[in-house]
């Protein structure tokens, strides 16, 4: 289990990003998941959850986009489906050994933030 | 209204340039660096006794031993003769480059030409993180069962080579080696994989010729 470090680095990988724009609040972080990146997608969104309670970043979202693993045919010269978790040793169609490949993301991709309304454009100074 | 930042940045980005700069240390200085991952009790520590065993008076050798407790497996490779830290983590699942980097200096391990980083016993976590070895190792026991290369496919994509520990039990377990040897074809066709016995010692001049081959090619590139 350790999604909470990773949660962490995607925190701090996120507010580096955002330093310059400001006060304000993050509202989505897009990550990218490889399904050998030994990283399990619902705990990583409860880590965040639980590391940005009660914070600033509170009512941020992460969203986890799933990447999987290709297992590719160069008989068929396809990529073969199989169903989630499991692993395809010859192709189904043509008997050729299949291996793995791909799969190993775990990339911070893009942050929405919404920056502090008194930090807006407007430039209205406080009375 | 909100901001959209690109951002294209790897997560584990910290770690993976404290593992570069543990990379520039051991090309440096000439030594290869193993990462060992298995599940804990799979024979980790007993691979290492033996190999200093083996390697008695070749190779200058030295460990670091990730455990979450206990100095018990540093304790054992200074029994054996070389010198060994251990780095407790507390709970924490896995090593990380930045604290690999701090028991090296903290060390200050006389010159090895190889070391042994032995990561907390656990297939998953330890997956993740870079530091700054040559490759990875994954060791699996015959007790453990023959499933276990497509149930954990993130460390045996990942290694390089695989050891097969305590194979003078396979008369007394249904561990199918030739279901295994398809599973790691299929997760890493150019991995290497080792069948070992600690207790007969099969296996084991193949391992440490491994070390040997991989240590010489790599000053042949480095010099």
């Amino acid at each position: 289990m350790h999604e909470l470090s990773i949660a962490q680095e995607i925190y701090r990988t996120s507010r580096a990003a955002v330093a310059g724009h400001g006060a304000g609040r993050l509202e989505t972080v897009k990550v990218a998941v490889g399904e050998l990146s030994a990283v399990e997608p619902d705990l990583l969104v409860f880590a965040w959850q639980a590391l940005t309670q009660g914070g600033p970043d509170a009512e941020s979202e992460l969203k986890v986009e799933w990447r999987p693993a290709r297992q590719f045919c160069a008989g068929c010269n396809a990529d073969k489906p199989r169903s989630p978790g499991s692993w395809l040793r010859l192709c189904p169609q043509c008997g050729m050994a299949l291996a793995v490949s791909g799969g190993d993301e775990l990339d911070v991709l893009q942050v929405t933030f919404l920056p502090d309304e008194a930090a807006g454009e407007g430039g209205v100074a406080d009375g | 209204m909100a901001e959209v930042v690109d951002v294209r940045a790897k997560v584990l980005a910290a770690n993976e340039e404290a593992a570069a700069r543990l990379r520039g240390t051991f090309r440096t200085s000439g030594a290869l660096v193993l990462n060992l991952i298995s599940s804990p009790g799979s024979g980790k520590t007993t691979l290492l006794e033996t190999t200093v065993k083996a390697l008695a008076g070749r190779l200058r050798l030295a460990g670091i031993e990730g455990d979450v407790a206990t100095e018990r497996d540093a304790d054992r490779l200074r029994a054996m003769g070389i010198p060994a830290v251990q780095i407790l983590t507390g709970g924490a699942c896995h090593l990380d480059a930045r604290q690999v980097r701090k028991a090296i200096d903290e060390a200050a391990f006389p010159a090895f030409d190889v070391l042994f980083i032995e990561n907390v016993g656990n297939l998953i976590c330890p997956t993740s993180y870079d530091l700054g070895e040559d490759f990875k190792v994954a060791l699996l026991s015959v007790t453990e069962g023959d499933d276990k290369p497509f149930k954990y496919p993130a460390i045996f994509s990942r290694a390089e080579v695989t050891v097969i520990t305590k194979a003078d039990l396979l008369p007394h377990v249904a561990f199918d080696m030739d279901a295994v040897r398809g599973q790691l074809a299929t997760l890493a066709p150019s991995g290497a994989v080792l069948v070992t016995s600690a207790k007969t010692g099969e296996g084991i001049a193949e391992w440490c010729a491994l070390l040997e081959r991989r240590l010489a090619a790599k000053r042949e590139a480095g010099a």
